[in-house]
């Protein structure tokens, strides 16, 4: 045997052993998608003006404190309303611009300002702005992580759509409620202690009219969970002095008449905070507010530190779900569910024993015609083809890339596709047999000839497939990966696999021998 | 064995009906999409909700509808999978709520389509206190077992969920106990806190508006870029004139097969675009193989004149594209018959794509490249 042959069979035999290596078990090293594993696939929308919201509401504030300290009379402050990340003070004290510039220039470097008469308008920095919507999606993403630990599924996927998307795909395998899932990570889980000053009310009007209808400077109208509570209108302050913000643990526990509550303890500066709080207001009735619904009013009756019980008429799971969420932290913003898919573990497994039966027949179909037809030439191509489905399995598990049902469904193609290069070549050497030339020469100038044929033929293969990928979600994006990875492991098999098979059976024997194709 | 001993067929001299009969598959299909019955999007590009249902007994089609009518769901689509009686696939589409709120609004619709299929009887059993074991996951079954047969739960729960798996849907628990081989008592202890629920929920899927738009946009570029990539990698392999013949070949497989489509009442969803792209790539790669022996037949064949070198290149390589257009469609073909409902689509899609591209390979990009050279270089060098 030529020295030369040696080395190719040694590297296809180390291709071969690598690729099984890679993918042997199939049931471990293989990543199945969860068309096929059953779970829960959640595209969701970050509404990152949200942020934007908060972080102007937090600075309008902070502009009436200095305002105050600075002692800039004005008349008002008001939020834009038709655009976000915008305010205006309005009808400020004009001897005292340039005091007033100083201080923007100063304290408000993030934003852009606009002084038209006596009104001055701020504005949010775009870059600003870009960089507090990037914030916010990575904020979610990171709290959803925690939320989803929390809950424990087993290998989750949650990873931002595209690199400055607005979008978070969540990828839970194994679940099969979407429900719960579903409020568990949409909920913002804003936990606020308010003191209420007036309430509960069944109006607003009747709320405020002991403050002749106007809302007093300082407060503002919450309204009750209606699942916790009657659903009543309450006045309460607008600061909160403890937020969710200061927990360092919450948990299922139950209240004194033994009904399902959370248990939350604070850390020590939130601890601090709510001693002095609850000392300065004892026997005034305090409100637990989350996302802006009331869950619980209660009075103060004792000083309390570090821990304590919220009970709002929990079910035992709601308990369980709301200390979850607590724990894994605030949402910054809202969030929107975009497309949910929930597939059941049943129809994942008919799917894989499904296409398993398909990519067996498949197979054996084009086994049994390669043979009759190419006769022993079409054993060669059969044994490029199982080869090139090794290499396909083990450049899956190499790559890491997930199998989906349409990814099967373009292993089979591949299959049908793959034995093109065989064919091309056979074709080709026929047509240098019946022009009378010997067999090994027909075989070199067939595999030359046919070469640029094969390679030109499956780019353009390539190319569609990468567009594919491009464009692809999820199981589309399966299909793409092994349509590229087939084609192109059957271009290696084909050209180098199936040629080396012809040399080592035909080089040794005599020439006169018929090729059996 | 040989298919074509010595093909030498006269391909070229059909060029004319070829274009003919194209032209009307092509005309019929457009019509057909854009003022006849038109293309079914299904929810991925629609936006929508989407359930496949298995139910223990048989179940007719109208006994579905009328359940659904009672909750007013009347216009949701009732799609029988194959001839189970038992197995549906359920679509809602229209919504006429706020823009802001349809993704939660088809929620809902698939809440109420789910609740008013499970019938009367099962609410009576779950308000029982019972627990539906066609619907429980395997924790809450381990939950209730716990209390009786203790450390076995955990794997008692997890040999009935994996049967309930396996056949989809438990049909009676003393099959079950008989298939499972699990004790006697655990079957009853299952008949007492337990019952089977009449309907078990494979999957379900909503996608809101926005999804199904950008959906679309994303389908198109992907199209578009495609196609002007193969037009620049044909035309710098090759010539632009063979560019344009090849992207004019499989646009004309395109067009025809989403003709076919749109005549049978599938769905254009995400595994059918994909489809619809392979039979883009699949298209070329049979025309490249002709162009490719024309190429080299222009270097071998200088005297003859160009149709007789087209003709010439198409049966040297007839055999070759008959024979893998077959091995692509037997593998197709048992996708079709054997893959199941999910893929099927796909699998119809690709069948005619191959028969089509096949077609067209033959009778079709060989007479592009003629009559556009034809027309655009009428005087000098047919043959260059």
């Amino acid at each position: 045997m030529k020295k030369n042959l040696r080395w190719k069979i040694i590297l296809v035999i180390a291709v071969l052993c690598l690729c099984i290596f890679l993918a042997y078990p199939p049931k471990d090293k293989i990543n199945l998608g969860l068309d096929l594993k059953g779970g829960i696939h959640l595209v969701l929308q970050v509404m990152t003006d949200d942020s934007i919201n908060t972080e102007t509401d937090q600075e309008i504030l902070r502009v009436k404190q200095q305002l105050k300290k600075e002692s800039i009379a004005y008349k008002s402050i008001v939020k834009g309303e038709k655009k976000i990340g915008n305010f205006s003070i309005q009808e400020f004290d004009t001897e005292k611009e340039k005091q007033l510039r100083d201080l923007l220039d100063e304290y408000y470097k993030e934003w852009d300002y606009h002084v038209i008469g006596n009104t001055i308008r701020l504005t949010t920095k775009p870059n600003v702005a870009a960089y507090l919507r990037d914030q916010a999606v990575k904020t979610s993403i990171e709290t959803i992580r925690n939320r989803v630990d929390e809950f424990g599924v087993a290998e989750p996927t949650i990873q931002r759509q595209g690199l400055t998307g607005e979008r978070i795909i969540v990828e839970l395998p194994g679940v099969e409620n979407p429900e719960r899932v579903k409020n568990i990570i949409k909920t913002t889980a804003l936990l606020e202690w308010k003191l209420v000053k007036a309430g509960p009310a069944a109006n607003e009007e009747t709320l405020l009219k002991d403050f002749g209808g106007n809302i007093p400077e300082g407060t503002e109208i919450i309204k009750g969970d209606p699942k916790r509570t009657g659903g009543e209108y309450y006045l309460v302050d607008q600061v909160a002095p403890v937020t969710g913000k200061d927990l360092r643990n919450a948990r299922r526990s139950v209240d004194e008449w033994n009904n399902p509550a959370v248990s939350f303890s604070l850390n020590q500066d939130g601890a601090k905070r709510f001693y002095k709080f609850t000392s300065d207001n004892l026997g005034k009735p305090l409100s637990v507010v989350l996302d802006g619904k009331i869950q619980v009013v209660a009075t103060i009756q004792a000083r309390i530190s570090d821990a304590g019980i919220i009970s709002g008429h929990y079910t035992a799971e709601k308990a369980e779900d709301m200390a979850l969420v607590l724990r894994a932290g605030a949402l910054p913003a809202e969030i929107k569910y975009l497309e949910e898919r929930t597939i059941g573990p049943s129809l994942g497994m008919d799917s894989i024993r499904k296409g398993l039966s398909a990519t067996l027949i498949a197979f054996i179909l084009v086994l049994v015609f390669m043979v009759f037809y190419y006769k022993k030439s079409g054993i060669n191509a059969v044994t490029a083809l199982i080869l090139n489905f090794v290499i396909l399995m083990g450049a899956l598990s190499y790559f890491k890339a997930t199998l989906t049902l349409p990814g099967i469904a373009g292993i089979i193609l591949t299959i049908g596709m793959a034995v093109d290069a065989n064919v091309l070549v056979f074709e080709r050497i026929r047509e240098e047999l019946s022009q009378g030339k010997s067999i090994y020469s027909s075989i070199a100038s067939g595999f030359s000839r046919a070469f640029r044929t094969i390679i030109d033929a499956n780019v353009t293969t390539i190319i569609a497939a990468v567009f594919l990928f491009q464009f692809g979600t999820g199981p589309v994006k399966g299909f793409a990966v092994t349509l590229i990875i087939g084609i192109t492991a059957s271009m290696f098999t084909a050209i180098f696999v199936s040629r080396l098979i012809f040399d080592s059976t035909i080089s040794k024997k005599n020439r006169k021998e018929k090729l059996s194709i | 064995m040989q298919i074509f001993k010595k093909p030498n067929y006269n391909f070229m001299q059909y060029k004319y009906l070829a274009f003919g009969i194209s032209g009307i598959l092509i005309i019929v299909g457009f019509l057909n999409i854009t003022v006849g019955k038109g293309l079914n999007f299904g929810i991925d590009f629609a936006g929508g909700t989407l359930i496949r249902v298995m139910f223990k007994d048989e179940v007719s089609i109208s006994e579905l509808r009328n359940s659904l009518k009672k909750a007013n769901l009347a216009s949701s689509r009732i799609q029988e999978v194959g001839n189970s009686k038992r197995e549906y696939i359920i679509r809602s589409m229209s919504l006429e709520t706020e823009e802001e709120q349809k993704l939660e609004a088809h929620e809902i619709t698939a809440n109420k389509i789910i609740e008013s299929l499970r019938g009367e009887k099962e609410k009576s059993s779950l308000v029982k206190g019972l627990k539906d074991l066609n619907s429980i996951d395997e924790n809450g079954l381990a939950v209730l077992l716990e209390t009786t047969f203790h450390d076995n739960a955990q794997k008692i729960a997890h040999d009935i969920i994996s049967y309930r798996v396996n056949k989809e849907i438990i049909q009676g628990l003393d099959t079950l106990g008989q298939e499972t081989g699990l004790p006697r008592e655990v079957i009853e202890f299952l008949k007492q806190k337990t019952f089977l629920g009449y309907m078990t929920v494979l999957s379900r899927e909503t996608v809101g508006p926005q999804v199904g738009h950008d959906l679309r946009r994303k389908a198109t570029q992907a199209a578009v870029w495609a196609l002007l990539g193969m037009l620049l990698y044909v035309g710098i392999r090759f010539k632009f004139s063979y560019g344009v013949a090849a992207i004019l070949t499989l646009a004309h497989d395109v067009l025809i097969t989403l003709g076919i489509f749109s005549f049978t009442p599938r769905e254009m969803n995400l595994p059918v675009i994909a489809g619809f792209l392979t039979i883009v790539g699949y298209s070329l790669n049979d025309t490249i193989v002709i162009f490719d022996r024309v190429r080299d037949n222009l270097k071998i064949l200088r005297k003859h004149d160009f149709e007789d070198i087209l003709n010439k290149s198409i049966n040297q390589t007839l055999s070759r594209t008959v024979i893998t257009s077959l091995t692509t469609f037997l593998t197709v073909a048992a996708l079709f018959i054997f893959g199941g409902k999910v893929i099927n689509d796909f699998a119809f899609t690709m069948m005619i794509g191959v028969i089509i591209g096949t077609y067209s390979s033959i009778y079709q990009s060989c007479s592009l490249l003629f009559v556009w050279k034809k027309i655009f270089k009428p005087k000098r060098g047919m043959g260059k």
